[in-house]
């Protein structure tokens, strides 16, 4: 006996064909394509679907009877024990249908997965089954198990053929189904995406209109709504703004990315200021714009995309600009000529026009200007001299002055010019320059009285400032102050500095007749630093004293002290002749100083002898060997001793040694051998094996010249300590 | 100053002696950070020891706190010493003329290993 007429089959093929042409979600199908199989077919069916990987999921139950939604939820739930040897399991291994005509206790337990699985099977009252697996596209896709019993019916043989032919006609449907849900899901998503997308997304017809705009497109365009956007044309839209590219060019229609696009012209992405005319409000957008070409090759439409860059490049714009003024403020000391380079570093880019006056004695100058079109420079120029004028006039009620106020003018208008009282030339001067947006800033360190007014303005590009411009020209005004405050201090002191080293160093070293002297100093620090270090060369009785010396300690303290020492040793050097005597005279100078006053000396004393040596006597005092260098050897000379200033008695002793034509004694500094270096300090046997390289040929002066150049590829960083380096060199009877 | 400088220092009591146990670079940059564990080690101590083996280097402006510590010791009634550096440390002691000072330098007490 069959499940139902042929009649009732064809009608139920032809209403699964019915379902599958529609645009139906699949849900929405498999629920529909059961109730075609059950009951015209069957009491009982499920369907599955299988993944490309082999899992099943069970998308559909039916069930008629009593009982009935309670079953089908179990039948929902329930997963087919994949190694059951009938069913469906079996269909779907074998590829082929299976008929089970009658059903036994046997075939229950082999299908069910546990106790309840086989009560809920049992429940179902099942005599016959069939299980056919669903094959689309060569594919086996998913399956159908249907069963009969409670109405009586039993399949057979022809049962699964039919089966096989539904499951055919059902295969087909799922896959529509899905393949339609997967394609109106990519449309909706698109349009979801394009919707809630961060950039604006403008389609233009080429013939001119905007069929699409986001809501982005509406927000950065400064339009209430997407309608508004896509009524307007180009060119009313770009009525809107003003462009300028980044150099502060304007830009027309023509020019961007979206137009070249529709005119079949190549379109880099292109970045632009954008200025609404209305508000002053300014964004960084980059536009970029694509051809969309038809199936012919023929221009269909063009899709502009316009990323908002306003943070970032706002941000780029600050750092870069402080950045620069710091490079600019650090990089002189003439303050004019620096205070010229941060005017000139903030147009375009933070404003139209720029001026910074300065508080001399009694009134405020100009000192620079800078104006974003070069044939109003001179025109800004005097608005400047104007302006600082007016403000000098009232630097005591000036807030920007008085209190270090900033004034921020959104827009300056006729009624604010004649409420300030400017009439005349000075006001055709501003008007002529158009003046619109203004930022009043005081030049002031932290804490400090303000020493000027940084002005900024926006004429042309029609911009209005605003609270992220006023933070940054805030940080601007301080920087400028700091830096003019530092490079006066710094001048000043630079001055006493150079003025105390020239009195401490001589000139040059004197001419010793049988000797060649050769010397490099070498100050840590740029100009201020007093350096620690000295040395010097004069004739005593009986032959010459050559002093290199290191003061412990930096700045005014320790310039006091060289001074001190070089004057002591040169004069009880000359008086007495005898070097330990000139030790025990500063000695005592320093211990009689209150606090601790520590100098380390190597002093020699030069005397010819007869023929063409000479004799070096080599005192130190806290002070590092001399090396005596003969036909590249170098051979340390020296007794070891206490600093000047440590202890009331020295014990210092001279320790001779006699110089042969060509040899040389080189003295120093502790900043030759204390110099950083990657891993480790210079060092004396670096010392040493530098003296050595020079060979027998060496003379005193590139001597020096060898130890510089074997420090400086050593050190690492900047130069710590002072340096100073001393070769004499005997030549023969002088 | 100098990429490289770089001092720890620890003051320990033991018994009425402080020990400044430095380690790392005692040079200009690093002078002042030494200068004020010597100022609290100072305080209350009977004798105040400086102990140098973990230096890995000192300039001159390290010799002029040991020389000032000195100074201080003599006037302030305690005693004041230093434990031996590494050759290099030790070295500018003897370019000071201070290596054969025999009541500067004192030997590391036994139950205090190296790198304690």
């Amino acid at each position: 006996m069959t499940a139902g007429s042929e009649h009732d089959r064809l009608a139920l093929l032809a209403s699964v064909n019915e379902v599958t042409d529609g645009r139906v979600l699949l849900g929405e199908t498999v629920a529909r394509l059961l109730e075609f199989v059950v009951p015209a077919f069957a009491d009982v069916a499920t369907l599955d679907t299988i993944s490309p990987r082999g899992e099943l999921t069970r998308i559909g139950s039916r069930v008629q009877g009593p009982g009935r939604e309670e079953l089908e939820r179990g039948l929902l739930h329930r997963r087919p024990v994949a190694s059951a040897p009938v069913g469906l399991p079996r269909a779907l291994s074998s590829g082929q249908g299976q008929l089970i005509e009658r059903m036994a206790e046997e075939h229950l337990r082999a299908i069910a997965a546990d106790e309840a699985d086989y009560e809920l099977l049992r429940a179902l009252e099942l005599r016959s089954m069939v299980d056919v697996p669903l094959l689309a596209r060569g594919r086996i896709v998913g399956a159908l198990a249907c069963g009969v019993g409670p109405s009586g019916r039993e399949y057979g043989p022809e049962d699964l053929r039919f089966a096989e032919v539904l499951s055919a006609r059902l295969a087909l449907a799922l896959d529509n189904a899905g393949l339609s849900a997967a394609v109106s899901g990519l449309e909706q998503r698109l349009e979801a995406t394009l919707t809630n997308l961060a950039e604006a997304v403008l389609v233009r017809d080429p013939a001119g209109p905007l069929v699409f705009a986001n809501q982005a497109a509406a927000g950065l365009l400064g339009l209430d709504s997407v309608e508004d956007v896509v009524a307007a044309s180009a060119e009313q839209l770009m009525e809107l703004f003003n462009v300028f590219d980044e150099r502060g060019r304007k830009l027309s229609l023509e020019e961007l990315p979206s137009a070249r696009a529709a005119r079949g012209m190549p379109a880099q992405p292109l970045l632009v200021r954008n200025v609404i005319r209305s508000t002053g409000e300014e964004r960084w957008l980059l536009h970029k714009a694509t051809p969309v070409l038809d199936a012919e090759g023929a221009l269909s439409m063009v899709v502009s995309v316009i990323e908002d860059l306003t943070e970032v490049k706002r941000a780029e714009l600050a750092q870069r600009l402080l950045a620069e003024a710091g490079q600019a403020l650090s990089s002189s000391l003439d303050y004019e000529q620096t205070l010229q380079q941060v005017a000139e570093l903030t147009v375009p880019g933070l404003a139209d026009w720029c001026a910074v006056a300065m508080r001399g004695d009694e009134r405020l100058e100009l000192v620079a200007a800078a104006h974003v079109d070069p044939k109003q420079a001179e025109l800004g120029r005097a608005v400047g001299r104007d302006i600082a004028a007016y403000l000098g006039e009232r630097a005591a009620t000036a807030a920007v002055i008085a209190h270090r106020r900033a004034r921020v003018i959104a827009e300056l208008d006729d009624a604010l010019l004649s409420r300030a009282g400017l009439r005349g030339e000075l006001l055709k001067r501003v008007n002529e320059l158009g003046l619109g947006s203004l930022i009043l800033m005081p030049l002031a360190a932290p804490g400090q009285a303000a020493i000027g007014v940084l002005v900024l303005a926006m004429a042309q590009s029609g911009r209005r400032f605003d609270q992220s411009d006023v933070r940054l020209v805030r940080e601007l005004g301080h920087r400028v102050a700091i830096a003019v405050e530092n490079a006066r201090l710094y001048s000043e002191r630079s001055q006493i500095a150079t003025t105390l080293q020239r009195s401490l160093l001589p000139p040059e070293l004197p001419d010793i007749p049988g000797f060649r002297l050769a010397g490099s100093y070498h100050a840590a620090g740029e100009h201020n630093d007093v350096g620690g270090d000295f040395y010097d060369a004069f004739e005593v009785p009986g032959g010459w004293m050559v002093v290199v010396g290191d003061v412990a300690g930096r700045g005014a303290e320790a310039a006091a002290l060289t001074s001190l020492s070089r004057y002591t040793l040169r004069t009880a050097g000359r008086l007495l002749g005898d070097p330990l005597a000139a030790f025990q005279e500063l000695n005592a100078a320093l211990r009689e100083r209150e606090s601790l006053s520590l100098v380390s000396v190597c002093c020699v004393l030069l005397r010819s002898e007869e023929g063409d040596g000479a004799r070096a006597d080599v005192i130190l005092a806290g002070h590092p060997p001399a090396f005596h260098v003969r036909g590249g050897t170098p051979t340390p000379v020296g007794v070891f001793a206490p600093f000047l200033g440590a202890y009331e008695l020295g014990g210092w002793q001279a320790m001779s040694t006699e110089l042969a034509v060509a040899d040389q004694l080189v003295l120093y500094t502790d900043g030759v051998i204390d110099t950083v270096g990657e891993q480790e300090r210079f060092g004396e046997e670096r010392l040493v094996a530098t003296l050595a390289e020079g060979g027998e040929e060496a003379s005193a002066a590139n001597t020096v010249a060898r130890i510089e150049r074997a420090v400086k590829r050593f050190a690492l960083g900047p130069q710590v300590d002072d340096m100073a380096i001393i070769v004499v060199e005997r030549t023969g009877r002088g | 100053m100098t990429p490289s400088s770089q001092l720890s220092l620890e003051v320990r009591r033991e018994g009425d002696a402080a020990v400044v146990v430095a380690r790392g670079d005692i040079d200009l940059s690093t002078l002042t950070q030494a200068s004020a564990a010597l100022d609290e080690a100072r305080l209350g101590a009977g004798s105040l020891i400086v102990d140098l083996r973990e230096v890995g280097f000192m300039d001159t402006s390290g010799l002029r706190l040991v020389i000032e510590e000195q100074r201080r010791a003599a006037e302030g009634g305690y005693r004041f010493a230093v434990i031996r550096g590494a050759a290099r440390v030790q070295r500018l002691f003897e370019i000071a003329g201070l290596a054969g000072d025999h009541d500067l330098f004192i030997e590391p007490p036994a139950d205090r290993g190296g790198a304690a």
